[in-house]
Parts: C-alpha cells; sequence; structure tokens
C-alpha cells in the first residue's frame, strides 16, 4: 500500500489546523482588547495633557502673555464667549476620533488576517480531503487489481504447472494451452483498461469518426463474450436491428459497449442469467441499453458506479468482477463524444439498466 | 496415494482456475467437485458430506469468510482451505479465525497447493481415527463428545466446538500430565507450513478456560507452563 503518509498523520495535520485556527482567533481577541486598551489609555493621558494645557494657559493669561501668543503655543484652546479659556470641542471630537479610528483599522485588519487565515486553512483541508480520496481510490484499485490479476495469474500458473507435472495427453495439452491463452489475454484486458482511463483522464484520445452499425458492433462482443456468458449460465443476446448506425470512433464504441456488457456479465454470473442489449432511435438520440438480470444496486449508488475505482461495498463479497474502471471508461468515452452514460436498478438483487446515448448530430441516416 | 477416496469441493468463481484445481485435485486420486458462487458452495457443502473444502475468499454472492461462518453455526466442522489474492498477515488471521485451516495466497505453486491438502486430510484422519477410538472425554464435571463437537461444562451449559477447539483438546487430551509446547500445538493442529502465531494457540487456550474451568483466571485444567507451553490436567478439582 503506498500514500502520501498514513491515515493517523492526516489527523494530527487537521487537529493541528484546527488548534492553529483556535489560536489565532484567540490572538487576535486578545491584540484587539489589547489594542482598545492602549487607545483609551492614550486618549485618556491626551485629555490629562489638554487639562494641563488649560491649567498653563491660563496663568499665562494671569501673567499677561498676549491672547495671540497664548492662542499660538495652544491651538487646541479656545476662548468662550464669556471671555474664559476652554479645550476646543473640535480637539476633543478629534481626540475621540482618534480613538475610534485606532480601534477600527485594528478590527479590519485583524478581521482580514483571520480570513485569509481561514482562507489558507480551508485550501489546505480540502487538499488532505482529496488526498485522503485518491488514497481511498488507491486502496480500492489495489484491492481490486490484486483480486483481478492474481486470480488469472494463479490460473495461469496452475494450467503450467499441470503442464509439466502431468504431462498430459495431446486433447488435454490444448485445452490447457487455450486456457493459458484466455488467461493472458484476460490480463491483457486489464492492462489495456489501466492504460485506457491513464489516457482519458489527462484526454490525450484522439477519437476519428467513421459511420458504426450498432448492431455489428454489438453482435461481434456478444459473440466473443457467449462462451464466456455459457460458462456462467448466462443468456447474452443482442436485439439491435441491422442498418442503426451512429458517427463514432468504431474503437471507442467497442470499447464502450465491450465495457458494458463485461460488467453486466459480472453481475450477472448464475443460472438463468439474461443480459440483453437493445437500442433505440428516440428524438434523433440514438440509446444503447444493456439490462441484465444481475445483482443491481442501490439506486443512490448509481452516480458512483462511472467513478474510477469505485466498487460496492460488500465487503469480501466480490460485488463486481474488473478494476473498478470499466464504467469509468465509459462514462469518459462518452464525455468526448458529446453523449452521456447513465445507470440504472431498482435495488440490490433487481438487475440493472446501462444506457449509452449519442446525440443527435451523432446519428447517421 | 491416498488410503480411501477423500471428497474435496472447490468453491472458486474463476472457473479455469477452479477446473484446474478439480483436475489436479482428481489426478492425485481425490474426488473433486467445483461450485462458482459462494450461496451455491454452502448449500453443496451442507448438502453433502465432504472431506476438505477449498474456498476462494472473494466469492460473489457470499464471500468464503462467510460461508465457512456459516458452516461452522450449523456444526459443519469440515477442514476448510482458503484462497485469496490478498496474503497480509491481517487477513491470514481473519481466515484462521473464521473456522479456516490454512491459506494460500494466489497465485500458488501447485505442488504446494497438494501438500497442504494432502496436510490439511492427514490431520483430518487423525482426528477422525483418535476420535473412534476415544469418542468423548470427561473431566472435571465437564463432558465433551468428539464427534458431535457438543461439550457441556461443569456448570450444566451446552456448547459447540469449532474443529480447532476440539482439535487442541484432543492433542492435549492424548497425553493427560505433559507438557505440550506451542510450537507442537502449532504443527499437530495447523500444520508445520501454517503457522499464524503462537499467540493463536493462546486464544484458543483462553477460550477452552472460559467454556471448561470454574475460575478461568486460575485454571486447574489447563495450565500454562511459562515459556514452553501447556499441560492438561483431567483430575485436577475433580470435584
Amino acid at each position: 500500500m503506498t500514500a502520501a503518509f498514513p491515515a493517523d498523520s492526516s489527523r494530527v495535520i487537521r487537529v493541528t489546523l484546527i488548534g492553529l485556527l483556535a489560536f489565532s482567533v484567540l490572538q487576535v481577541c486578545w491584540w484587539l482588547v489589547d489594542q482598545t486598551h492602549f487607545a483609551e489609555g492614550t486618549t485618556h493621558q491626551v485629555r490629562a495633557l489638554y487639562t494641563a494645557d488649560l491649567t498653563a494657559a491660563r496663568r499665562m493669561e494671569a501673567l499677561g502673555v498676549a491672547p495671540d501668543q497664548i492662542a499660538a503655543t495652544f491651538p487646541h484652546i479656545a476662548r468662550e464667549a464669556n471671555g474664559g479659556l476652554v479645550i476646543t470641542p473640535s480637539a476633543s471630537e478629534d481626540l475621540e476620533a482618534s480613538r475610534r479610528s485606532h480601534i477600527k483599522r485594528y478590527t479590519w485588519e485583524s478581521g482580514f488576517f483571520l480570513v485569509v487565515l481561514a482562507a489558507c486553512i480551508g485550501v489546505l483541508w480540502r487538499g488532505l480531503r482529496e488526498e485522503r480520496e485518491v488514497r481511498r481510490q488507491q486502496d480500492n484499485f489495489l484491492a481490486l487489481v490484486s483480486h483481478q490479476f492474481k486470480t488469472p495469474l494463479a490460473s495461469l500458473r496452475l494450467s503450467a504447472e499441470t503442464f509439466v507435472k502431468r504431462q498430459p495427453p495431446p486433447d488435454y495439452a490444448r485445452e490447457l494451452s487455450q486456457r493459458m491463452i484466455d488467461d493472458v489475454v484476460r490480463l491483457e484486458s486489464m492492462v489495456t483498461k489501466i492504460l485506457d482511463s491513464a489516457r482519458l483522464e489527462r484526454g490525450r484520445v484522439e477519437f476519428r469518426k467513421q459511420r458504426v452499425d450498432l448492431a455489428s458492433a454489438a453482435g461481434q462482443i456478444v459473440t466473443r463474450l457467449a462462451e464466456h456468458s455459457h460458462q456462467h449460465g448466462v443468456v447474452i443476446e443482442s436485439t439491435i436491428p441491422p442498418g442503426m448506425t451512429i458517427a463514432a470512433d468504431p474503437i471507442a464504441v467497442d470499447t464502450v459497449l465491450r465495457n458494458l456488457l463485461e460488467n453486466a456479465l459480472a453481475a450477472t454470473s448464475g443460472e438463468g442469467g439474461r443480459i440483453t442489449v437493445s437500442a433505440r432511435n428516440d428524438d434523433d438520440e440514438i440509446e444503447v441499453i444493456v439490462d441484465d438480470t444481475g445483482v443491481g444496486f442501490d439506486p443512490h449508488d448509481a452516480r458512483r458506479l462511472f467513478d474510477k475505482f469505485h466498487r460496492l461495498d460488500t465487503g469480501d463479497r466480490q460485488s463486481n468482477g474488473g478494476t473498478g474502471l470499466g464504467l469509468f471508461i465509459v462514462d469518459r468515452i462518452m464525455h468526448f463524444e458529446n453523449g452521456r452514460a447513465t445507470a440504472f436498478s431498482a435495488g440490490p438483487g433487481k438487475g440493472a439498466t446501462f444506457s449509452v446515448i449519442w446525440p443527435a448530430a451523432q446519428t447517421t441516416p | 496415494m491416498t488410503p480411501r477416496t477423500h471428497r474435496i469441493l472447490v468453491v472458486e468463481d474463476d472457473l479455469s482456475l477452479a477446473r484446474g484445481m478439480a483436475e489436479n485435485l482428481r489426478a492425485e486420486g481425490y474426488s473433486a467437485e467445483t461450485v462458482h458462487d459462494g450461496e451455491n458452495g454452502l448449500a453443496r457443502a451442507r448438502a453433502a458430506e465432504h472431506d476438505l473444502l477449498v474456498l476462494d475468499v472473494m466469492l460473489p454472492r457470499l464471500s468464503g469468510l462467510e460461508l465457512c461462518t456459516s458452516l461452522r453455526q450449523h456444526g459443519i466442522n469440515t477442514p476448510v482451505l482458503f484462497l485469496t489474492a490478498r496474503g497480509d498477515p491481517h487477513d491470514r488471521v481473519r481466515g484462521l479465525e473464521a473456522g479456516g485451516d490454512d491459506y494460500l495466497t494466489k497465485p500458488f505453486n501447485l505442488d504446494e497447493f497438494l501438500l497442504r491438502v494432502r496436510a490439511i486430510l492427514r490431520r483430518w484422519e487423525w482426528y477422525r481415527g483418535a476420535v473412534a477410538s476415544t469418542g468423548s472425554l470427561r473431566f472435571g464435571g465437564n463432558e465433551v463428545d468428539f464427534r458431535s463437537f457438543r461439550a457441556k461444562s461443569w456448570d450444566g451449559r451446552s456448547h459447540e466446538l469449532t474443529e480447532k477447539e476440539a482439535t487442541i483438546l484432543k492433542v492435549l487430551a492424548e497425553r493427560p500430565g505433559e507438557v505440550i509446547g506451542r510450537d507442537d500445538l502449532l504443527e499437530r493442529v495447523w500444520g508445520e507450513e501454517v503457522y499464524p502465531s503462537t499467540r493463536t494457540v493462546d486464544n484458543f487456550i483462553l477460550r477452552l478456560r472460559k467454556l471448561f474451568e470454574r475460575e478461568p483466571q486460575t485454571p486447574r485444567h489447563f495450565t500454562t507452563v511459562r515459556g514452553v507451553g501447556y499441560r492438561f490436567d483431567p483430575e485436577s478439582n475433580a470435584s
């Protein structure tokens, strides 16, 4: 298992971030209280100075200093109508305004600081969540791939070792060889899926549109899967009428239909299982539908089925053969084809319907 | 090769692998049948008597672990060899705790697979042979029936024993008063290759004490000889 850092570290980082934010809020509150006290103290001191100045001005006046000189020395002291000296109202107001402005400035700056800090922590938090999601996907991927790779590898090894140990007669040797070839094909298909999904994810794909006959495309895949489905007791059939065509990349169409059918087959193993591929031309859209009588899924999971490495949580029960990439590949290809993929099930055990829809512009007469 | 035809049920969803295993088992003289999902595996294991079940852990419909647990709950103690793609120690412990006897990681070596099958069947044969001569055990007011895996403890309660518990008890009861090493117990009960850990033996002994000791904290029948193993004293505290 590889991960950027273990789950415990992630938790420590999250707790640290919350602690940092809480500490910063407390620190900022303390700053505000401190600055309020500081501004009030300063105002108080300046008021005391003004009062001392008023006393000094009155003494200077008593000593006969000229009023102009007193006014020039103490600009914040004025003469009342009755001739007495007082601190000018504007000086008191200026002092109060300066105090308020100081506190206001600190309040705004603190708020801004907290917002920036919260935003940074939010970004980090989001990063951690994404990291965790990637890790979950990697775990799912490893669990699925280990099963899906190791099983054909086990089969391949067993056939090869049987060959060596038993020195089989020609008929049995042919059968063992065929099994080994089938296992190699399965492994190759897995590798192809992983590479396809990587390419699709990076957008490194180029679609060359051609006229594709859906009945023929589906028919080839049904034929390819028929033996496998028969071994699993599943009947697989296509009811797409000949002549229904779309303008699309033939490889992409093959990949989409193959992944849908393989997905249905993995979900339908068992006696009496049935998979039907059909198509309909509806409002100039062409929809290909794959119905199966398999394990189905919770309707709430419908969209998540197309997520990369998604798998239904069934503990050790095998929910669906594959890497968890097949439906992701279908979804990405349909995205590039300007179409869409949908999934429906009435619930677990009630089968499923997957469909892919090509838009009007891609249907051909 | 084998004194009688052992019946082996292979529950593996991969058809090619299941077929390959069954063919090799048949080539070794065993009778082998295959089933491809957990539910059918459970039905088949309950419907017919087998000497060994080879279970894939990840199965459609019902996992191998669930299948094994369900069988044990129904009193079916047929030995189980688990096959899995995941080989980490945690999975191995889960398999053994679910009542499995051995655990093989895919892809496996054919000879190793056959060796393990043979070892499990040999232990199972030993158990059945030992049970045939002495089918029950009485000690300290407790009564154990090795054939049915049922026991009645001194307080009158009935218990279903797992195959492992019964085998450990049988091994200990064969040599009353003697000290049996943990490694010896592991080898006799699990086999040379399968060692989970000596801790596993300790857990099983704890369980036996809870079932049969009047005071499990101060055991009289299942005593620990520090650093060596365990001693079974059937006569002690025979009140």
